[in-house]
């Protein structure tokens, strides 16, 4: 049962087996070992040996199909479609979602920026600013639209458990104040407890606020950038507004990065939150849409 | 991003969208009759599960909604999904100024109460009918019966399309049998081998 190189100490056994790898090398014919030809077929090369790794290269740019065969939509078709299918939802939770395919490398510098819709997507989240009152910081955020700025009121709600906020942000000279509230046990089960680890302790309170408000991140992933662009109610006007603000965006961003690097927009997809994906062929609407006003509201 | 004839295959059952029971057009401003007024809107309320006699509700919500907000683009439909299995399963009809007798005798056979339901503007006359313990088939004949919504038939492209997908459909049982038999034997192959090895190897 037990093979030659099992009876040997560990030792033994590496010696032995490096002296069994040689056929790696292309200069020994292999012909020379008549075992060694049967063995060596799938043997794969273990880890810390010094031999010859073959490069092994995939295409260099990410497959593109071609798009010939499917069926392309002008915006209000697609629209028609998606709120066919998304009948009954609540049309402020739904998003219409943008899929922007790329002409790109493999490698490479990924596009991810931010940008700031004309018509908002999100509904507008209700922001709590923990900072000093009073202080430059609590301005600026209440000015920038924050709905709860303050210490100690902003402790007494939420241990009074009424929390009246989506995100909670903190300033870094209320932190000790914040610590001492102790109110993990009450914010951190909901996500709501600031930490400069998630970003929510920040010095300049109010470009947060506004990121916060009314931005969108988003990012370039496996060549597609996906990124909501409209909620289920607009009119077709508002998602189109939208979604030329997007490329527009994104062809900027393309633009900006090193020379060296050429993106370009193969594909634009509009889906929604449980719709299929519709490809567009850039048209606003077609002869056969439906007008405008009957594309919007639920 | 999802292979392309995924996505196209799924495209082609869009069609399950705009054919199919409730594929009809409502009476709107332009072709309302005094027997069938213009439908203003609906909205369609039924409880989570499907017991006393919810599911039909839900099927109507399913397969009925989409085709008619399809044909219907201007109409808004909504649905109000319940926790309260005692509570009702109606779907209440909106028409512009009147009801037509046919859908008063409809809804008045029994009569409900739903409480989700918006309140009528006040140009408009609304017709509560109770969906309880109906199929959506049973459902769609009511309300095709109270509003006069016209059928749209299928054209000739949607007909060879859905014989094609069917016979897909058809076929894709023996192609997975035939496919599931090719990879076996290539595990079978697989193993074999390395069993083969395996021995080589303590061999030497």
């Amino acid at each position: 049962m037990s093979s030659a190189g099992s009876m040997l100490p560990t030792a033994a056994r590496g010696i032995l087996s490096s002296c069994r790898n040689p056929l790696r090398n292309a200069s020994i014919a292999p012909v020379l070992s008549p075992f060694q030809q049967v063995r060596g077929l799938k043997n794969k090369p273990k880890k810390g040996k010094e031999q010859p790794t073959k490069s092994r290269k995939g295409p260099q740019e990410f497959r593109q199909k071609n798009l010939k065969d499917m069926p392309q939509y002008a915006l209000c078709d697609a629209m028609r479609y998606i709120r066919a299918i998304e009948v009954g939802r609540e049309p402020t939770v739904r998003k219409y979602e943008l899929h922007i395919r790329l002409r790109t490398k493999r490698d490479g510098p990924v596009i991810r920026n931010m940008l700031r819709f004309p018509h908002a997507v999100q509904t507008e989240s209700r922001i709590c600013v923990i900072c000093p009152p009073g202080s430059k910081a609590a301005k600026e955020a209440l000015a920038a639209g924050a709905v709860l700025v303050g210490e100690d009121e902003v402790f007494d709600a939420v241990k009074a458990g009424t929390i009246e906020f989506d995100r909670c942000l903190a300033h870094p000279d209320s932190l000790p104040a914040l610590n001492k509230a102790a109110l993990g046990r009450i914010l951190g089960p909901r996500g709501l407890m600031p930490s400069a680890k998630t970003g929510t302790v920040v010095e300049d309170v109010a470009s947060r606020v506004q990121d916060l408000r009314g931005g969108t991140v988003y990012r370039e992933r496996d060549a597609v950038i996906r990124l909501p662009v409209g909620q289920l109610g607009f009119s077709p006007e508002q998602l189109r507004d939208n979604m030329r603000v997007t490329l527009d965006q994104i062809k900027k961003d393309a633009s900006a990065l090193t020379d060296r690097v050429n993106k370009e927009i193969y594909e634009v997809v509009l889906s929604s939150t449980n719709g299929p994906g519709f490809s567009l062929n850039g048209e606003f609407r077609s002869d056969a849409s439906p007008p405008t006003s009957a594309l919007t509201g639920v | 991003m999802v292979n392309l004839f995924k996505r196209l295959r799924k495209l082609q059952t869009m069609l399950q969208t705009k054919v199919g029971t409730g594929a009809a057009i409502f009476p709107n401003v332009a072709s309302a009759s005094k027997e069938f007024p213009a439908v203003t809107r609906l909205h369609l309320t039924y409880a989570r599960k499907i017991d006393q006699g919810h599911g039909g509700a839900r099927h109507f919500w399913r397969n009925c909604l989409p085709r008619l907000k399809y044909h219907n683009p201007a109409v808004p439909m909504t649905v109000a999904q319940t926790s309260n299995q005692q509570g009702p399963a109606a779907l209440t009809i909106y028409f512009a100024e009147r009801v037509g007798s046919a859908a008063a005798a409809l809804a008045n056979e029994k009569k409900v109460v739903d409480e989700l339901a918006p309140a009528p503007e006040a140009n408009e006359q609304s017709a509560v009918l109770d969906i309880k313990n109906r199929t959506y088939q049973q459902i769609w004949d009511r309300v095709q019966a109270m509003t006069g919504a016209k059928v749209v038939p299928a054209t000739s492209d949607d007909i060879a399309l859905s014989q094609k997908l069917a016979e897909i459909k058809k076929r894709s049982g023996p192609d997975r049998q035939r496919v599931l038999a090719i990879r076996q034997a290539k595990k079978d192959q697989e193993r074999m081998l390395a069993e083969a090895r395996g021995q080589v190897d303590k061999q030497v």
